[in-house]
């Protein structure tokens, strides 16, 4: 009985005097796998032309729909991606997405990989939809202003038309309860109190 | 014993029996393969076939084994015989596509990532289905051509997308009869080309990019817009003109991206014309009036609709009281739909009880529905068919395509002449048969006159091309100073448009209530500045801003067409449906309930205000409209008031 005692202290001896395998996060980083799926980057060609040609093929593989794409033509005199279509907006609502890199898989040209990066937690859930300035990998002597999302892209509220207040859709102001002074209120009209609606009670018409 | 091989008797019913895939079926004389295949739920796959244009089997698609016939046969071309077995599950037929697919994809430059009809592109389509999963001709090989070539300004052109199936060129021969569109060389450097070279002048040209079955032909103004899978499809109705074309309202992002053809072969035969298409796009940088104002001589302030609509009840009473109720007149559109045409009418006979309501500025005196007894699908049936004027064909172009039809495909005889023409038209016409004539508003005289001649001889029905997506729906309904709903007598005949406008400068009408005025206020700009310093009272519910809503005393916005339900009535009295496509770009109700609580603040309770109540009420006031449902034509019996 003394031997296993002291077989499984010196078991507990030899792990004491090993360097430890936990690390400081985040003043010690560690290095991720080489496949790990973090948030994505947006690849360019050597010339620094962008690989994206905006054809919206990941946003249709996105099985959650967290990708909006909105395409444009390409300039010829100043093309930013080869070809004629190019990714004029790309927005990636980092929230909603579940990192399978099915958008990987479906990319004709590479153009977006899931990449190292995992720290993503943020105070506002605005500033966690990714815009194609955040996505595009960094490229000498190429500004990239940050855009914030549009108001259509992947992290907007699809259930109203924008309002003329910029920043602030219909259904926002609603729920806030915000004075719209326009927007008819719970009771008026036909519209029932429980339900915080903006659309206009027509919609309710089976197509 | 052998077994007895004669076919079974045909019934003689006029038709033919099919076996197609040990499917039968009976089918009229003269049907295709294709076509029968179709009713049997069977699919052949075709690209230069078109159910509009006559057979020319040129991409050999939709070869098909034929019992008893040595060779496949290709089935857009082949009409049905009594007895025809045809298989298309065979090994020889699964190869033959293979094979031709081959040779489709052959120079094809496989850049569907960025061609605007992936998605919805038959030669994708069927290479996934048909085709043979590899090439073996080397990518590096391919014959290249020129990319994105303009052909005007609507219409780009991929040379090396086409897969030459002329249905791009015999759209040109055969249904609109410009031939603008040439085939030009031989062999694998055979190319579309526009004739000559110079650019496309077609009305028309919309309809190209969606007769091309793949991506050669593609729309410039919708270039990139939108993929296939992101649009929101909702049926509607065009917006620009009374003709009433079906439309798909395509929607992305809460704006329209694009308006595409919906097949009703008793309106559009599934052609649009460029007008009617970028109407659709235009909306989205049209300026809208947003919120609900009310302005008086110390200045204006945004308020709440319920506020405003208490405000504008508020004020005609009182003009009402004080001038009495015939100084008070309502202006609706031609672009408001029948179920707003309803309440406005009747918000005007009976809660403000004033004879002035029009639609429209033109006086109609004598109207009546025997202006609108020809139907679109039955110019094809005239003997003759007389168009007054060019003003028809440029108020509703597709009527041209329809005129074009009628003429090349079933033998009538079209006579297009001046409006005034004072010269006997009886002896150019043929004796039998019917006549139909064509004209629009501005001739409606000159029409009623050469009907009147005509009808001594010969059988005449007319057709009147109104304005607006509802003009005749506001003829109809009664929004007419001297005509109530459903053509009836009305006690007390008004002031017309123009003659309300006047007496509002002149300072005899004090309170206008106006809907949807923008439609006809651009014409009359400086009456209408007179007409709004003269008022006292100007409500005016509209969707965009215009001399008279910047006047307007009490301005509540209204939805546009394609942002709320109801129904539109086309010129020949076709009654459709038109859907929500978009919410509302305003946080305001509908026209509808506005209306309703405006009668409601006048005294008048309990007017509905959903658009499928409205309509409940109006076909029971109106027959006609209960008998045309959706869909159907609304006919009246001529003559209801005399």
């Amino acid at each position: 009985m003394l031997i296993e005692i002291a077989k499984g202290m010196a078991h507990t001896l030899r792990v004491m005097l090993r360097k430890p395998i936990t690390v400081q996060w985040p003043e010690e980083q560690k290095p991720v796998a080489p496949r790990h799926r973090g948030r994505h980057i947006l690849h360019r060609y050597d010339n620094g032309m962008e690989k994206c040609i905006g054809c919206e093929l990941c946003a249709a593989a996105c099985p959650v729909g967290c990708i909006y794409v909105g395409a444009a033509e390409n300039d010829p005199a100043n093309p930013v991606s080869p070809g004629e279509r190019y990714a004029e907006r790309y927005e990636i609502n980092l929230l909603r997405c579940i990192y399978c890199g099915y958008c990987a898989e479906a990319c004709p040209t590479e153009a977006i990989t899931l990449g190292p990066r995992f720290e993503l937690a943020d105070y506002r859930k605005e500033r966690l939809v990714a815009t194609k300035e955040d996505l595009l990998e960094a490229w000498p002597n190429m500004a990239q202003s940050r855009r914030s999302p549009s108001d259509h892209g992947a992290g907007a509220d699809q259930t109203g038309r924008a309002s003329e207040v910029p920043g602030l859709s219909p259904r926002v102001a609603w729920e806030d309860g915000i004075d719209s002074s326009a927007s008819p209120r719970p009771g008026e009209y036909g519209i029932p109190s429980h339900v915080p609606r903006v659309i206009s009670p027509d919609e309710a018409e089976p197509r | 014993m052998a077994a007895d091989t004669t076919p079974p008797a045909a019934p003689e019913d006029g038709l033919v029996g099919i076996t197609i895939d040990g499917r039968t079926a009976r089918v009229a004389k003269g049907t295709l393969v294709t076509d029968a295949s179709a009713i049997l739920g069977i699919h052949i796959p075709v690209y230069c076939a078109h159910p509009k244009m006559d057979p020319v089997a040129v991409c050999r698609m939709c070869l098909v084994h034929v019992e008893k016939m040595p060779k496949l046969q290709p089935a857009c071309a082949t009409p049905v015989s009594e007895g025809m077995v045809v298989s298309t599950e065979r090994a020889d037929v699964a190869k033959t596509r293979e094979g031709v697919l081959e040779f489709l994809l052959l120079n094809h430059p496989l850049d569907c990532p960025v061609c605007d009809r992936g998605g919805e592109c038959d030669l994708q389509d069927f290479a996934f289905r048909y085709g043979p999963q590899a090439s073996r001709f080397p990518i590096t090989e391919k014959v290249h051509f020129n990319k994105a070539v303009p052909l005007s300004d609507r219409i780009e052109l991929d040379q090396e997308r086409c897969i030459l199936c002329w249905r791009c060129t015999r759209y040109y021969d055969e249904i609109t009869g410009e031939k603008e569109l040439v085939l030009q060389e031989r062999g694998v450097h055979t190319l579309v080309n526009t004739f000559e070279g110079k650019p496309l002048t077609s009305a028309f040209q919309g309809n190209l990019p969606e007769i091309c079955p793949v991506g050669a032909l593609t729309n410039r103004k919708y270039r990139f817009k939108a993929r296939p899978w992101d649009l929101q499809r909702t049926k509607g109705v065009c917006p620009t003109c009374s003709y009433g074309c079906n439309i798909n309202i395509d929607s992305r992002d809460f704006e329209i991206k694009r308006f595409a053809s919906r097949d009703n072969p008793l309106v559009d035969d599934m052609w649009l014309c460029d007008r009617g298409r970028d109407s659709g796009p235009s909306w989205n940088n049209v300026e809208r009036i947003r919120r609900p104002v009310l302005r008086d001589a110390t200045g204006s302030r945004e308020v709440s609709v319920s506020e405003a609509v208490a405000a504008a009840a508020r004020s005609l009473r009182e003009v009402r009281e004080r001038h009495g109720p015939s100084s008070i007149a309502v202006l609706g559109s031609a672009e408001n739909t029948n179920e707003e045409i309803w309440l406005l009418q009747r918000l005007a006979r009976t809660a403000l009880e004033t004879p002035h309501l029009d639609h429209q500025l033109e006086a109609f005196p004598d109207i009546g529905p025997e202006e609108h007894a020809l139907g679109i699908a039955e110019i094809e049936q005239c003997a003759a068919v007389i168009v007054l004027g060019d003003e028809p064909e440029r108020e509703a172009p597709v009527l041209t395509l329809r005129l074009f039809k009628a003429q090349t495909k079933r033998g009538v005889a079209i006579r297009r002449v001046v409006a005034q023409a004072t010269r006997s038209l009886v002896g150019e016409l043929p004796a039998e048969g019917l006549i139909g004539l064509i004209a629009d508003e501005t001739n409606r005289e000159h029409a009623t006159a050469l009907a009147g001649e005509l009808s001594r001889s010969h059988q005449v029905r007319r057709m009147t091309v109104t304005r607006g997506v509802n003009g005749r729906g506001a003829k109809d309904l009664g929004m007419l100073p001297n005509s109530g709903p459903g053509y009836t007598a009305v006690d007390q005949a008004g002031k017309a448009g123009r003659h309300i406008l006047e007496a509002s400068a002149a300072g005899l009408i004090t309170g206008l209530v106006v809907m949807g005025g923008s439609v006809w206020s651009a014409s009359v700009t400086p009456l209408l500045e007179r007409v709004a310093a003269a008022l006292e009272v100007l409500v005016v519910i509209d969707t965009r801003p215009g001399p008279l809503s910047r006047a307007a005393t009490v301005l509540i916005p209204g939805h546009a067409i394609f942002e709320k339900g109801g129904t539109v009535t086309n010129m020949e009295g076709r009654v459709q449906r038109v859907r929500p496509a978009l919410p509302p770009a305003t946080q305001t109700p509908s026209e509808t309930r506005i209306l309703s609580a405006l009668a409601a603040e006048l005294g008048a309770a309990g007017w509905p205000g959903d658009h499928l109540l409205i309509n409940r009420e109006l076909v029971t006031a109106v027959p006609a409209y209960a008998r045309a449902g959706n869909g159907g034509r609304a006919l009246f019996e001529a003559a209801v008031r005399a």
